[in-house]
């Protein structure tokens, strides 16, 4: 077992199996609760790609967050009821580049923990409860269709996509979970559920020792064929798919929201330097510490819905920002002016140093929430960053190299706006 | 756990738990006042005001600049209404002075701020500043139309407002319209200076070396007068049935049933309602959610949560059109069962182990800890998370049966896309 300090003085503790599964363990003495979250390097942008031996395979869109419904499937007791019995809370979410399985309980948390180890590796799928999980998931996806918010935010990222499969609903569509069988069920999950494509982590008031040994004993049983695969992005044009696109719904006022996609997707140190600067990019806009934030607000363009943030993985870089507004238009002038006006301006060391210590701050105070670390150094696993490098790669960030990004990040035929205004 | 009280000055009562679990200092500070129709949207609005700028820090956005510089320290304020009461809250959460370059000093700063916030408001020729007042005023009246997006909020308010329409209850925690568009600056400012010298006020802090802590909030300039006594809420005894249908261009209907009930915080067997609240609809193995949901495949959710200060039993739920009258059936039964007795030993060992492990859930996260004495000062009796813990592990299947039994059914509320008889 490999050890790391953390900035607040906790250790990190870190082994692979011979399998390759890595575990990270994090001990908080004193937290009742304890958390587990098992993973797998496996999203919804995974719909195309290369297996070894077997060329190039295309499957359906939704096929891992589908599978992320059905694992909870179980022929003897369903697995809520595995988990309830210890008092424990079972749940899952899957994201453009992972799905994850976690509990959290306060008593019997190895008995859990291997519930949790159990679940993922043993898929109960039959055609009856697949047809069945069909309707339910398409009722998920008609839902969004009437919440405002990710309505927005899926016609955004239509706008600047034209291939990309992050134009799609992490859920797939209602037509592609059609095309979604058992068959293509188990294959997905035979070529992404192995140890060496997952990792494991443990934050709580545990014992490093005893839960490497539980999830050690628990991975022999497992049966799987190890597999190459190679996930395929399809080609991006470097310019949008539409510049503008409106809907009407029926809401109190119009929202507006303004995205610019970036062609160069970073992976390791380099995205974690990525995702430093254009978080203080965009906080120097939206922030309320900014002076544009608060000329748009003072004018009674926006209001405190107004958010801006920039998403970066090795597969994908884009940024949104927006907010509820009465003026749609004049929002849209006013922001980009605001845009150029800084990419002329730039940063200023102290701005630059303020923002640095804002976000160092903030990963302080994450060492509250189990969950968060948790998922995070999952996350961060999955991009090749590491979490615990991050209050180095802030200190060692330089305002020149924000400053870079910036001259980047905001190009006119690189951005697109989504506007929902209310039903007349 | 425990907090341990200091007195900082007539009615300014400060709790504080010292704790190195936490990585973060966190304050709240409390300032109670009666939910009344002459002061509720002045009290929704004044929070909004505040945090728009203090005597050092005269905007947002220069006291934003503060707050990014001492570490991403957060400060703010809202408003909250429990019982007959609407409570200001403001917080302050910054990170543990050990982890951080001068962080004793950073500390001194940020709370020297979060007193400006609370006690030295941005001011022009003595009152709120013109700007910031009339912003919010407009910001504030466009929250309150914003309700209608929520069709579930919406549904439930529009019962609780019918159920206690003659009661303070009955009044919306942000004000309505019609009082906040005659709001002014002058009267509202000293409104609020009144409630700094004579309303109760409580804090709360929580994390490692709070050594300072008494000592900086002593240093605020507190002027304060005889405490005020505020009223305890209105109890309604004569409760008759009323059905309310609204109807609008929804897909999923809401259901919201109102129940008053005869046990409050400070009753003896409040623990037993608490408990039958559980059964009923507070878990994914509650009664609501087994027989409405899984069994009749009614409702896309559905729960029912309690409100111990005033004592309303609200149950929610989503459903399809033109299935109410079978909803309401059936939370009918569900709730004369547990009224018979008729509760397994499953049922009441699972419920209190759920609300036992949510409270420890709750020592995990330092606003919860605090959050959790909301209702005790409200009532005056602060009650440690072990206490409670305790009173809900005792609980027997007759108290739940008397908690139950003392619930009689108020307002059955109903929006949906069609008219609501079938």
């Amino acid at each position: 077992m490999q050890l790391f300090k953390t900035i607040t003085n906790d250790t990190l503790h870190c082994v692979k199996l011979a399998n390759g599964l890595p575990i990270m363990i994090l001990p908080r003495k004193g937290f009742q609760k304890k958390y587990a979250v098992f993973a797998v390097r496996y999203g919804s942008l995974d719909s195309q790609f290369e297996v070894a031996g077997k060329g190039v395979v295309k499957v359906p869109d939704g096929i891992a967050h589908f599978l992320e419904h059905k694992l909870f499937e179980d022929e003897a007791v369903p697995v809520f009821e595995r988990f309830a019995k210890f008092g424990a809370s079972v749940n899952a979410y899957t994201s453009y580049t992972m799905t994850a399985y976690l509990f959290s309980t306060i008593d019997f948390f190895p008995e859990a923990l291997r519930e949790l180890l159990h679940f993922v590796q043993n898929p109960y799928l039959t055609e009856e409860n697949v047809a069945k999980e069909r309707g339910i998931i398409e009722q998920e996806l008609r839902m969004y269709e009437d919440h405002p918010g990710r309505r927005i935010y899926r016609n955004l990222l239509n706008a600047l996509y034209h291939r990309h499969p992050i134009r799609l609903d992490v859920g797939g569509t209602v037509e592609s979970i059609r095309d979604i069988t058992v068959e293509l069920l188990w294959e997905c999950y035979n070529l992404f559920y192995q140890p060496a494509n997952m990792a494991l982590a443990v934050a709580g008031d545990v014992d490093p020792t005893e839960v490497a040994d539980i999830v050690g004993l628990k991975m022999e049983e497992w049966k799987y064929q190890r597999q190459e695969v190679k996930p395929i992005l399809p080609d991006e044009p470097d310019q949008v798919s539409q510049p503008c696109v409106e809907q009407r719904m029926v809401i109190s006022r119009p929202r507006y929201y303004l995205g610019f996609k970036q062609t160069e997707y970073c992976t390791g140190k380099a995205l974690l330097k990525q995702q430093l600067a254009m978080n203080m990019i965009w906080r120097s806009l939206a922030a309320k510490s900014s002076s544009v934030f608060a000329g748009l607000y003072d004018s009674g363009l926006i209001n405190d819905s107004f958010e801006a943030s920039f998403h970066g993985a090795p597969q994908y870089a884009f940024s949104v920002a927006g907010s509820e507004t009465d003026d749609p238009q004049r929002l849209d002038r006013e922001l980009r002016e605001a845009i150029t006006r800084l990419t002329k301006s730039r940063l200023s060391p102290e701005e630059a140093d303020r923002m640095k210590r804002h976000i160092l701050g903030n990963y302080l105070a994450a060492f509250n929430s189990l969950d968060y670390l948790a998922n995070g150094m999952i996350a961060h696993l999955f991009n090749g960053t590491d979490f615990l490098q991050i209050p180095e790669a802030l200190d060692s960030l330089t305002v020149d190299e924000v400053n870079l990004y910036l001259s980047e990040a905001f190009k006119p035929e690189q951005s697109a706006v989504s506007i929902l205004l209310p039903e007349q | 756990m425990d907090f341990t009280f200091r007195k900082i000055a007539e009615g300014v009562n400060l709790y504080l738990y010292e704790t190195d679990k936490f990585a973060t200092v966190t304050v709240k500070v409390f300032i109670q006042n009666s939910l009344a129709p002459k002061t509720a949207a002045a009290n929704a609005l004044i929070p909004m005001v505040l945090v728009q700028g203090t005597k050092s820090y005269p905007t947002r956005m220069s006291l934003a600049r503060e707050m990014e510089s001492l570490y991403g320290c957060v400060l703010g304020a809202d408003i909250d209404k429990i019982g007959e009461r609407q409570v200001i809250e403001f917080y302050f959460d910054i990170v543990a002075p050990s982890l951080i370059p001068n962080g004793r000093q950073a500390f001194r700063e940020g709370m020297a701020a979060f007193g400006e916030l609370i006690a030295e408001p941005a001011v022009e020729g003595g009152v709120f500043c013109h700007d910031h007042f009339h912003k919010e005023k407009t910001n504030l009246i466009k929250m309150v139309d914003g309700l209608i997006n929520n069709k579930q909020a919406y549904a439930v308010w529009q019962a609780v407002k019918n159920m206690c329409r003659d009661e303070p209850f009955g009044l919306y925690k942000y004000g309505e319209r019609v009082q906040i568009e005659q709001l002014e600056p002058v009267p509202v400012y000293e409104h609020y200076r009144q409630m700094l010298q004579s309303n109760p006020i409580d804090i709360f802090a929580v994390g490692p070396n709070l050594r300072d802590v008494p000592e900086l909030i002593s240093s605020w300039p507190w002027e304060r007068a005889a405490v005020k006594e505020l009223p305890p809420v209105v109890v309604k005894e004569d409760v008759n049935e009323q059905e309310i249908w609204e109807t609008q261009d929804v897909q999923q209907a809401v259901l919201v049933m109102g129940y008053r009930t005869a046990q409050r915080y400070l009753s003896p067997d409040y623990y037993g309602l608490l408990v039958a609240n559980g059964i009923l609809g507070a878990f994914p193995h509650s009664k609501l959610f087994i027989n409405v949901r899984e069994k009749a495949s009614l409702a896309y959710y559905i729960d029912s949560s309690l409100e111990g200060s005033k004592g309303l039993l609200i149950v929610t739920a989503g459903i399809a059109p033109q299935t109410d009258r079978q909803a309401v059936d059936i939370v009918r039964r569900q709730i004369a069962e547990i009224q018979d007795g008729s509760i397994t030993d499953d049922e009441l060992a699972r419920t209190k182990a759920g609300l036992i492990s949510g409270i420890k859930k709750m020592l995990d996260d330092p606003g919860a800890i605090i959050d959790r004495n909301l209702i005790g000062i409200v009532h005056n009796e602060l009650r440690s998370p072990q206490t409670v813990m305790d009173r809900i592990a005792s609980v027997t299947k007759e108290q739940v049966q008397q908690g139950a039994q003392g619930l009689k059914l108020d307002t059955i509320y109903c929006l949906s896309g069609q008219k609501g008889e079938t």
